[in-house]
């Protein structure tokens, strides 16, 4: 019994590494995207707001399956003559739906830098981009951390849906194995205690990574008066 | 128009799986957030091990553990069935923190007042604590509905005959791969989008209001 175990964790330990390689790869997209969707949904244009509001609300409607789906079934028949794998569509199905989800996050980071920042920039003659790489981004960067951490505990739990569009990650090395050894409950249990190993202690850093913004932003109080106030607020109310 | 019929029969199901998740969710979310509320440090110390466990488990996960690992003790759950309980379970986890943050918002001196009247620690939970502390909770389970009419379809994994399992023996049968997945995807967007927005009026409202009072 030992043995099989040991076999079998063998097995799905190389499914975790291809679910990590899957979480990496939807996590740079992810990042990209989500940037990218945050600084339209601030800027000066309407269009360029409202293309970014769309793009939020359409992904967040659609359900991953469905994406992954569509991306594999549809997209996948022409995208397989230029060498973009399931594995590739997985990852970008994952990131678009994610992406969503992290704009709105980092959006409400490039918010809370107060106002008067963007003009005290315009006033050193700053543009609109000036102000936001050199005064903007820097600030709101460090909040990003723990929102970015759990963006990767959202993925890692997502990707198990990749298995079912035919990417060999854990789940569907388990699958696999269960059709083999027919021991459903002993295989995906050990599926489940893997999933917790990795996101439980990575839950614990973003736990972390909060407080220790949450604490140097508080220590930088008396220069935000706006990022302070409503959390304050709320714990009033 | 065939294939509209048969996907809107599979949205049936789904909807189906998202109510009975959701009431399940709400019903042992407020019970795992109450003990939380009320129970002891042990009682804490478990209701935080479940809950963290729950939320840290992919719910296809959860699926195939109700699924396929009860079916193995020779109980045959309908795969709808344990969609419900898979999702309901998971969601349950997040919506106890939903009911906590809510509790946090009643300060502590209702607590203090209820006792002083002579209220038992549940009658003070129940009468004077939960009533004010609901309204706070309400937007974040109407947003956990409209998650879970999109989690639903995960229930396709197991076999339950919802819209994307529907869905995928349509575009078996009929080849039509691209209008299938993309009625699904349009039917997906023209409900949620709209109910996601109800929501965020209503959050606003419930904001509001506890800040003029």
């Amino acid at each position: 019994m030992i043995e099989e175990l040991v076999r079998w964790t063998g097995i799905l330990a190389g499914g975790l590494w291809v679910t990590l390689q899957l979480v990496a790869l939807a996590g740079v997209i992810t990042v990209v995207l989500a940037v990218g969707i945050a600084i339209m949904s601030i800027s000066q244009r309407a269009l360029v707001r409202m293309v970014a509001q769309v793009y939020v609300d359409v992904f967040r409607s659609i359900p991953l399956l469905a994406l992954l789906i569509f991306l594999y079934y549809v997209l996948g028949r022409y995208v397989a003559a230029i060498g973009l794998s399931a594995f590739a569509l997985a990852a970008i199905g994952l990131a678009l739906n994610e992406a969503a989800y992290v704009a709105e996050v980092y959006r409400a980071g490039l918010k809370s830098i107060p106002e008067q920042q963007w003009e005290a920039g315009a006033s050193l003659g700053l543009g609109w981009g000036g102000v936001l790489r050199l005064i903007i981004l820097p600030q709101a960067l460090p909040p990003a951390i723990p929102v970015t951490l759990n963006m990767l505990i959202g993925l890692i739990k997502n990707s198990a849906l990749a298995s079912l569009i035919a990417v060999d990650e854990v789940s569907m090395k388990a699958t696999i194995l269960v059709s083999e050894t027919f021991l459903p409950l002993e295989v995906f249990l050990l599926l489940a205690v893997m999933y917790l190993a990795i996101i439980i202690p990575l839950t614990m850093v973003t736990g972390r990574a909060e407080a220790l913004v949450a604490r140097r932003l508080g220590l930088a109080g008396p220069l935000r008066p706006e990022a302070s106030r409503p959390a304050a607020a709320q714990r009033e109310a | 128009m065939d294939i509209v019929l048969i996907l809107l029969e599979g949205a049936v199901v789904t909807l189906k799986i998202a109510v009975g998740s959701w009431i399940l969710s709400i019903v042992l979310g407020l019970l795992l957030g109450a003990i939380h509320d009320l129970g002891s440090g042990v009682a804490r110390g478990i209701v935080h091990a479940v809950v963290t466990v729950l939320r840290s488990m992919p719910q296809l996960v959860v699926l195939y553990l109700l699924y396929f690992g009860i079916g193995a003790f020779g109980l045959n759950v309908p795969p709808t069935i344990a969609a419900v309980l898979a999702l309901g379970v998971t969601d349950a986890a997040f919506t106890s923190e939903y009911y906590r943050a809510a509790l946090m918002t009643v300060s502590p001196s209702q607590r203090e007042a209820g006792a002083s009247i002579g209220l038992s620690p549940f009658g003070v939970f129940r009468r004077v604590v939960l009533p004010q502390a609901l309204p706070f909770a309400v937007p974040p389970i109407l947003n956990s509905f409209i998650s879970l009419l999109k989690v639903a379809t995960l229930a396709a994994a197991v076999g339950s005959p919802e819209i994307l399992y529907r869905a995928q023996s349509l575009m078996q049968v009929t080849g039509e791969i691209t209008i299938v997945i993309t009625i699904v995807i349009a039917l997906y967007i023209g409900i949620t989008v709209p109910l996601s927005r109800a929501v965020g009026v209503l959050e606003r409202r419930i904001g509001a209001s506890s800040r003029s009072t």
